[in-house]
């Protein structure tokens, strides 16, 4: 049985080989029909795979092609024919694939095979073997009704690629619209159930994927969907290179290009995979943009490396072949050092990675100043090197930098390696530029310096101070030293009216400057020349002279930049030898300001001598006031205006003259004067004064007592000044002066007239008619109604009477007297009053109170009220205590008058003063005047006498001598 | 049961915002189609009677909001493959899921304290996760969509 199963196959290989010897032999063309063995479908990738074999092969291997034939939807619509070539084993499975455009869930496909031999080995057949039988491939899908599906379903397509939709409907589903995110879209109805819709060139929307819906116009109106996932184009590597800096790494590198990931897991980022081919090694890139790929043999100096990238829909590779010692990208140098040899030189060294002393590295210096390159250079080097670095500047910082790379294969510079340094000082290089201002005080000169500071490249250094020696050249053997420190700018010396050498220097911490030289002689200050008027641009000014000597050692332009001001922040412009001019710029110029420039000429002993003084304006402008004016010589038919200077230096161009208005109703101008009819019937003359020196002008021919304004104003080139409110004047009457002569004078004598006689009359009256004082202004009066200090009431006691003089003579016991007012006469009785008569006739006698007349009314006397004033009683007790002890007094009005106050308290007059001049009674003045009072003696007082007001008349017989009592009833007030 | 009122109140208050987000996430056609994309008609989603007792609210809303709880969590997970920039949608999400969990939480817990309730059978939505992306994106619209308008009857009755 083994036997027979180990002869069989021999016999088999026996058979074939005699039956292909005879075929060959005779040439006989055979056909071989293949035969389908299955055929199916993968949906997601819209794939039909298809399996096959040729069941009558007889060799070992036989080239044969194969013809495959595809019908949709019926047999006779062949939608894909294609050849397909291979080896065929005997009883070998083959396999074919091929992706449908259309969802295979949309349509039925069909598809058949046949075959022909194409072997050079044997006779070329001209002729196909026979179709084998068409295949039926479809993928069968439910739709229910009112149901709409759509393929492919989460579709992963390319950007830019095309896409066919189908549509399957459902029962009772129809007129179906569909729309990609908002766009509609529209298809062609396959059958009454399917539809294809054809989307070309795609546009990537979003990672998340593009949506696209179907809405039904069925009375559902549902919805149905699916996404469709665009993904970029996968991009090719750009600028992929390697590079090694040690050799045993080589670092490479690319530009990835975009992210072709999309989200739902239907694509990943794209992948880049890095093969070597000599070495056959593949690495996974575990960066997007690079991958550090181990060198494994030292001895592999080529390497030809395939990148590759892929993502689920595209592949993409690019080539690199190189020679490892071509792509070194060296190290930065290192240990970096600088070293000053002085102030200008300074010496860089550095070391470099070397594979050996056969290797030369090109170097390339820089050397940097405030970031910018000064200095470079290429140098070639084998392990470490060194560069001089000369012409540098003193006190400077300076960035030196060096990088390498290989000078037989020049690949790549290596990184920059760096060091900063700075340079020492040195002593400053450049004498000062200094000028001076000479001006005399209290005799003696002060002279300010100026210098202006050394540039960075002069000083070399940090300026501390500037050394000043000043050397009298009258006397040798004097010379002063000063030291102004850093960072001033001048300084100020007070020196004797003598020659002088001054020498100027700057100092760092290294050295001094050299030396500046200026010579002061004695008349420097004081030099007087003519100042010519310049005009100037906006740019500045042109200023140009005449040489005097030949051999002038150069000439020096100054001038203030606030000529306004008092800070003058003098400026100054050293000019060669041979220079006639120059042009002043500056951008602190301004319109409308004078600017002063004077010319110096050097002469070769450092002497400065004024040339020439000249003065303009950029720019010359209106002026921005007008004069005070004042009016002089006022009369009624002229007056003389005038007005001051302008300092020059405030004049904001050169003053050209005047304008004088005059304004007025019908006035006659002057005939050198313009004239204007304003409205109104006013008039305008307009005057000029082209004399800018002239400062008054004379008004004339004008009308007394009339109305005139004017106005004064200067002009420039610019224009005049600016217009202000007219000044308004009035002349005065033609006679106004004649009458001022006489009625002053004549003011002036009755005046002292009454003058005069006031005083005349103030002596006469107070030699016959003194004032008497008023009681009630008296300033005891306040005291007494005060009552606050008792006994500041004078006491009589204290009193001493000047006048006493009694009153009542008496003589019967009817009435006794109070008698005060004696000086001298202490110890006077007081008897206590008696009774005052009553109405009832009950005697009494009254009381009578003599004291001085301090309420003396003259008005009161001579209204006829017949020396009866009638007169509140209020005070009446302290008029009492004027002359009578209060405790006395009081008592008797308590007892008595207090009494009758009781008694009648309808009348408040209880007291009537009378004066000693008034007419005792009844208005009878004869009686008065036959019997007047008689003061005891010559007092400037009058005596005055108080009755009670409601006494009852005293029953008088004309027998009775009274001669100045006045007795009041109450019926007679 | 305080708890329970403001937990809904939480809900109801921010139900719209995340239906909006949601929708307008997904991109056309579901910002102008929410009437045919995302409307209330889900068959399978535990019903709640307002009108009912205290108990059977409760037991009701404890269904209800497991059920939810269950769906949107994955909505989120959902989302967070198909929309991963959605951020503030994504933050949405999981701050109602664990509200959610509270509100279970205290649900079960005024249920077996007041009514010795210990257990509520509960059902889930279908699983989906064999759907296609579109039509997840539906359901899930469908799904907040529901929510939103079922949140505002619920929040009301308690």
């Amino acid at each position: 049985m083994a036997f027979s199963v180990a002869l069989h196959p021999a016999f088999l290989l026996v058979v074939l080989s005699l039956k292909t010897s005879r075929s060959e032999v005779l040439g006989e063309p055979f056909q071989l029909t293949p035969e389908i063995l299955t055929v199916s479908t993968e949906s997601k990738l819209q794939q039909v795979n298809l399996q096959w074999t040729v069941p009558n092969l007889t060799h070992q291997e036989l080239k044969m092609a194969f013809q495959i034939e595809i019908s949709r939807i019926n047999t006779s619509n062949i939608v894909w024919v294609e050849n397909y070539s291979t080896t065929v084993k005997w009883n070998q499975l083959l396999h074919w694939n091929w992706k449908s455009e259309i969802p295979l869930e949309c349509v039925t496909h069909f598809i058949r095979i046949r075959a022909m031999v194409d072997d050079a080995k044997y006779l070329p057949q001209n002729s196909w073997s026979n179709w084998s039988s068409w295949k039926e491939v479809s993928v069968q899908v439910s739709v229910a009704p009112n149901t709409l599906l759509i393929f492919p379903d989460n579709k992963l397509l390319e950007e830019g690629s095309n896409v066919t939709i189908c549509l399957l409907y459902g029962q009772y589903l129809y007129n179906v619209s569909c729309m990609l995110q908002k766009e509609p879209i529209h298809g062609e109805q396959l059958d009454s159930h399917v539809s294809l819709i054809k989307l070309n060139n795609v546009v990537f929307h979003s990672v998340s994927g593009t949506n696209i819906h179907c809405k039904a116009m069925n009375a559902t109106k549902m919805i149905f969907g699916t996404v469709l996932f665009v993904s970029k184009v996968l991009e090719e590597p750009k600028n992929f290179s390697c590079e090694t800096q040690d050799f045993k790494t080589l670092k490479c590198s690319w530009e990835p290009g975009v992210d072709t990931a999309l989200v739902w897991s239907q694509q990943d980022s794209q992948s880049y995979t890095l093969y070597e081919s000599f070495s056959g090694r593949r690495e996974l890139c575990d960066h997007r943009n690079s991958h550090n790929w181990q060198i494994t043999d030292d001895s592999q100096e080529t390497y030809n490396f395939t990148l590759t990238t892929e993502n689920n829909l595209r592949k993409r590779s690019v080539n690199l072949i190189f020679n490892l010692t071509h792509r070194v990208h060296q190290k930065a140098p290192h240990d970096v050092t600088l070293e000053n040899i002085d102030a200008r030189k300074a010496n860089m060294t550095w070391k470099v990675l070397s594979r050996g002393n056969n290797y030369i590295l090109l170097c390339q210096i820089e050397l940097q100043h405030e970031r910018e390159v000064i200095h470079e250079h290429n140098v070639s080097v084998h392990m470490s090197a060194s560069y001089l670095f000369s012409d540098l500047e003193p006190d400077t910082k300076y960035k030196a930098r060096v990088r390498c790379a290989d000078a037989n294969h020049f690949w790549k510079w290596s990184d920059w390696a760096q060091k900063e340094f700075c340079t020492p000082e040195a002593a400053p290089s450049q004498a000062l530029d200094v000028w001076r201002q000479v001006r005399s005080e209290n005799g003696s000169y002060v002279v300010t310096l100026f210098w202006k500071p050394l540039l960075k490249s002069q000083a070399n250094g940090k300026i501390v101070s500037y050394n000043i020696v000043v050397e009298n050249q009258d006397r040798l053997s004097e010379s002063e030293h000063y030291s102004v420190p850093a960072p001033a700018l001048g300084t100020q010396l007070s020196l004797d009216p003598c020659s002088y050498k001054i020498h100027i220097t700057a100092n760092n911490s290294v050295g001094v400057s050299p030396e500046s030289v200026m010579v002061l002689s004695n008349d420097s200050g004081h030099e007087e020349v003519h100042e010519k008027r310049i005009k100037g641009t906006k740019d500045g000014f042109h200023i140009s002279w005449e040489p005097t000597s030949g051999d002038a050692l150069g000439y020096v332009v100054d001038w203030c930049v606030h000529s306004r001001d008092q800070h003058c922040d003098l400026q100054w412009k050293n000019l060669g030898p041979n220079t006639t001019s120059t042009n002043i710029t500056s951008g602190a110029f301004k319109p409308g300001v004078r600017y002063n420039f004077r010319i110096f000429e050097k002469s070769m002993q450092q002497k400065a001598q004024l040339l020439e003084k000249q003065t303009g304006y950029t720019q010359e402008l209106a002026p921005l006031e007008n004069p005070e004016v004042t009016i002089n010589n006022f009369t009624s038919n002229s007056f003389i205006l005038s007005w001051p200077s302008y300092d020059s230096d405030f004049q904001s161009a050169f003053i050209e003259g005047y304008h004088v208005y005059l304004k007025s109703k019908e006035m006659q101008c002057h005939p050198k004067g313009k004239r204007m009819t304003l409205p109104d019937y006013w008039v305008l003359c307009e005057y000029e004064i082209k004399d800018p020196e002239q400062k008054a002008f004379t008004v004339e021919n004008l009308r007394p007592e009339s109305h005139y304004e004017f106005l004064v104003t200067p002009y420039t080139s610019a224009g005049q000044g600016p217009n202000e409110t007219f000044t308004k004047v009035m002349t005065p009457d033609e006679n106004s002066n004649m009458l001022l002569k006489i009625i002053l004078p004549m003011t002036l004598c009755v005046l002292l007239i009454i003058i005069a006689c006031y005083w005349k009359s103030q002596w006469v009256k107070e030699k016959c008619y003194p004032d008497i004082p008023n009681p009630y202004k008296s300033s005891i009066l306040s005291l007494i109604k005060s009552k606050k200090n008792a006994h500041l009431i004078m006491n009589v006691k204290d009193c001493i009477p000047d006048v006493l003089e009694v009153i009542n003579k008496v003589e019967g016991p009817k009435t006794q007297c109070i008698v005060s007012g004696n000086p001298h006469n202490e110890d006077v009785s007081m008897k206590p009053p008696s009774s005052v008569p009553t109405e009832d006739g009950s005697s009494g006698s009254v009381p009578f109170f003599f004291f001085e007349n301090f309420t003396y009314d003259q008005s009161a006397f001579d209204s006829g009220s017949h020396g009866l004033i009638p007169g509140p009683l209020k005070d009446t007790p302290c008029q009492l205590g004027l002359l009578t002890p209060p405790e006395k007094l009081l008592n008797v009005l308590e007892k008595d008058y207090m009494k009758s106050l009781a008694e009648s308290p309808t009348e408040e007059t209880s007291l009537i003063y009378v004066s000693q001049l008034a007419s005792p009674m009844g208005g009878d003045k004869d009686s008065l005047a036959t019997n007047p009072p008689m003061p005891g003696h010559c007092s400037e007082y009058k005596m005055q006498m108080a009755v009670p007001g409601r006494l009852p008349s005293l029953a008088l017989s004309e027998n009775n001598s009274l001669t100045s009592e006045i007795l009041l009833g109450q019926g007679e007030q | 049961m305080s708890q329970i009122k403001n937990q809904l109140a939480q809900l109801n208050g921010s139900a719209n915002a995340l239906f909006i987000s949601y929708y307008t996430a997904q991109g056309e056609p579901f910002p102008n189609n929410v009437d045919k994309l995302c409307g209330p008609n889900m068959t399978d989603f535990p019903p709640f009677h307002a009108n009912g007792t205290e108990k059977t609210k409760l037991v009701e809303l404890y269904r209800m909001v497991a059920y939810l709880s269950a769906s949107l969590g994955n909505v989120t997970r959902d989302q967070r493959t198909l929309n991963p920039d959605a951020v503030s949608l994504h933050g949405k999400l999981n701050a109602t899921i664990d509200t959610m969990r509270g509100l279970l939480s205290n649900v079960l817990c005024r249920l077996c304290n007041k009514y010795h309730v210990g257990h509520v059978d509960v059902t889930y939505g279908p699983d989906t996760s064999s759907k296609d992306v579109f039509q997840k994106k539906k359901l899930g619209c469908q799904l907040l969509g529901t929510y939103k308008q079922v949140i505002s009857v619920v929040a009301q009755a308690f």
